[in-house]
């Protein structure tokens, strides 16, 4: 009985396996293929079924003068503005968490719990709602096409998930952390950054790691709020599109825009896997 | 160090509401330096209230807090210098036992040679020396508890040691080990302890004095002796001791004699001046004696049970509806039908309207 559920198991975990790394697999060959190896029919292992080719990863690299699209400066502008707007995002959105968690605000009918679904309503809303209002507010700002303008959007948009993942995680830290800090001699902002922002860490990571997820793959905004002068990374890929759909070279950037997030997975992932979620204070 | 002196302090957790409930009524008292207490009370009763007042966490909504004669309402708690220990073992994950115990020394700026003697001089009297480069997070319950308590033992100046049950998590063996060497820290460093536990047998063990709480109130102030012998309130005589005080409906007859369900029992209580004839007669168990003939202060009950608890036996006995529990040595000779049984005078309370006479 025992050896049946350990086989049902690997099973289970084998073709969930395949059946998440199948479609990397697939746009890998692809990047390597041609015109030719794409339109006449599936061909699966190159040098068998078809010649491997680096035109698809070539094209990433050259200017557009040269016949390509240059995915470089889009992919470092992607790179600043995420890390950017999560940076402050989280800075932010740990202060205003620590707040809502530990204070209590009262202004009307509004409570602390008011406050923090109002942080997180902004991302109910349909993007295509804030579109507009960006678009203006950018544009009498003279902000619009700029990195800056780009960074100031994306921490509107990032911050509800700083909050929200940090509000809950330090109503699970015990209140007495912060008094015994008082109690040892801090005074409150040193019972925060002594005690309760470094047992916050983990907490403050996967927030982080949302965040990076969410601005990194954000499209809507980069397309609108950009013309000519700034490109991010998904504009940029869609842009590689024409007339002949080029699968060999969106194929590889589709490799190279998930790579970094794959590399921060890693990274992040002995936080998720340890259960330090918790703050570790019991 | 100093002596602590609560003048009309209230607290109340909705100050400003019609029906404002008091967590902690009005009271006033002076905790004595260097003294060893224990606040005892079932939950609820406004212990943790007390020590959060004593200790700045809570502002109290009415009164003055002054620590040897200066007032203190209005200061921080880091001001205060007070120690205070958790029921929970509140740890620094992040940081080493070493610099956890050092904390409070660092965060008032205290030289480096004095906090590594300090350190190790706590770490020593709490067996946690082996332990000091470790990390906070990896030690079990009970060593992050001892930390917890090391955190509070390192500063020998503090006001005093605020301590809300912190031995719940300790197991049993090093609970005992632990209420003895916070005896000898007592001692040692003169420090006033004030120690909050809802059991009466670690208060008994623990304090020269007990301050028993009900309901937002202090019932009582005195010694383990005093509140064993002369409960103040019937609330106290049955929360202190195994078994509670019995305690039996009765009447006033003279100034000293009262009239128990038909029998006369004389009491070294002065009865004059008791309007209401209706009055409580409160004795220990273990005062209640059986007697071979009848005498003065005997009564005819019959006996119900005999429990045996090992180093004692519990007898259940019958007077006339009145369920009376005595407590002998396990070698006496229980009659097993009906018995004397004999109640001295001097430990006979008795009680008007819930309150010793």
């Amino acid at each position: 009985m025992h050896t049946f559920y350990v086989t049902l198991k690997y099973t289970a975990v084998t073709l969930w396996s395949m059946f998440v790394i199948a479609p990397f697999l697939w746009a890998l060959s692809t990047s390597f293929k041609d015109f030719n190896s794409v339109t006449s029919g599936a061909t699966y292992i190159p040098w068998v079924d078809f010649e491997p080719t680096l035109e698809g990863w070539r094209v990433l690299l050259r200017s557009p003068a040269q016949g390509g699209v240059n995915i470089v400066e889009p992919y470092l502008n992607s790179i600043f503005v995420t890390c950017f707007a999560s940076l402050i995002s989280i800075a932010l959105g740990t202060l205003a968490a620590y707040a809502l968690s530990r204070f209590t605000f009262k202004a009307g009918f509004i409570r602390n719990d008011d406050i923090t679904f109002f942080f997180i309503s902004q991302r109910i809303m349909p993007p295509v709602v804030l579109a507009i209002p960006f678009f203006i507010m950018l544009g009498k700002l003279g902000l619009l096409d700029t990195l800056f303008g780009l960074v100031m959007v994306y921490v509107v948009l990032l911050m509800p998930i700083a909050v929200w993942i940090m509000v809950d995680f330090f109503n699970k830290v015990p209140i007495e952390i912060d008094e015994t800090a008082l109690i040892d001699g801090c005074n409150p902002y040193q019972a925060f950054y002594k005690v309760v922002l470094p047992n916050s860490i983990p907490g403050m990571v996967v927030a982080g790691l949302f965040c990076m997820i969410f601005g990194w793959t954000d499209f809507f905004f980069a397309f609108i709020l950009t013309f000519t002068e700034v490109q991010l990374l998904p504009v940029a890929i869609v842009s590689l599109n024409s007339s002949i759909t080029p699968w060999w070279s969106l194929s590889a950037a589709a490799l190279v825009s998930v790579a970094p997030l794959i590399v921060v997975a890693f990274i992040v992932e002995r936080y998720l896997s340890k259960g330090n979620l918790s703050g570790a204070l019991k | 160090m100093a002596q602590i002196k609560l003048q009309n302090i209230a607290h109340s957790y909705n100050a400003n509401a019609k029906d404002k409930k008091y967590a902690l009524k009005p009271f006033d008292m002076t905790w004595v330096d260097g003294g060893r207490y224990a606040i005892l009370g079932p939950s609820g009763c406004g212990k943790s209230t007390m020590l959060n007042i004593m200790s700045g966490i809570v502002t109290p909504s009415e009164g003055h807090l002054l620590f040897d004669g200066v007032d203190v309402t209005e200061k921080t708690t880091s001001e205060r210098n007070i120690a205070q220990v958790f029921q929970f073992p509140v740890i620094y994950g992040t940081m080493t036992v070493h610099d956890n115990l050092a904390f409070p020394l660092v965060c008032r700026g205290y030289d480096k040679s004095f906090i590594k003697a300090k350190v190790s001089e706590v770490a020593e009297a709490l067996s946690l020396e082996n332990f000091l480069s470790q990390s906070a997070r990896k030690l079990t319950a009970d060593q992050k508890q001892l930390i917890s308590l090391g955190r509070g033992l390192v500063r020998d100046n503090v006001a005093a040691v605020l301590m809300d049950e912190p031995l719940t998590v300790i197991d049993p063996d090093l609970k005992f080990r632990l209420r003895r060497k916070l005896k000898e820290i007592n001692q040692k460093y003169k420090s006033t302890l004030i120690y909050v536990t809802h059991d009466q047998n670690e208060a008994m063990t623990f304090a020269e004095n007990i301050i028993v709480m009900d309901d937002g109130e202090i019932v009582q102030i005195g010694s383990p002796a005093e509140l064993f012998d002369r409960p103040k309130t019937t609330f106290v005589g049955y929360f202190i001791g195994a078994p509670a005080m019995n305690f039996f409906g009765c009447k006033a007859v003279n100034s000293n004699t009262i009239n128990f369900n038909g029998t006369e029992i004389t009491t070294t209580t002065d009865l004059n001046g008791i309007k209401n004839k209706d009055l409580k007669l409160g004795i220990r168990s273990e005062y209640i004696r059986f007697s071979d003939v009848v005498g003065e202060n005997t009564i005819h009950a019959s006996i119900e049970s005999v429990d045996d608890w090992g180093n004692h036996k519990l007898v259940t006995a019958d007077f006339d509806g009145n369920i009376i529990k005595i407590k002998v040595k396990r070698e006496t000779e229980v009659p097993t039908d009906r018995a004397f049984l004999m109640l001295p005078a001097h430990h006979c309370c008795v009680y008007d309207n819930e309150i010793l006479v």
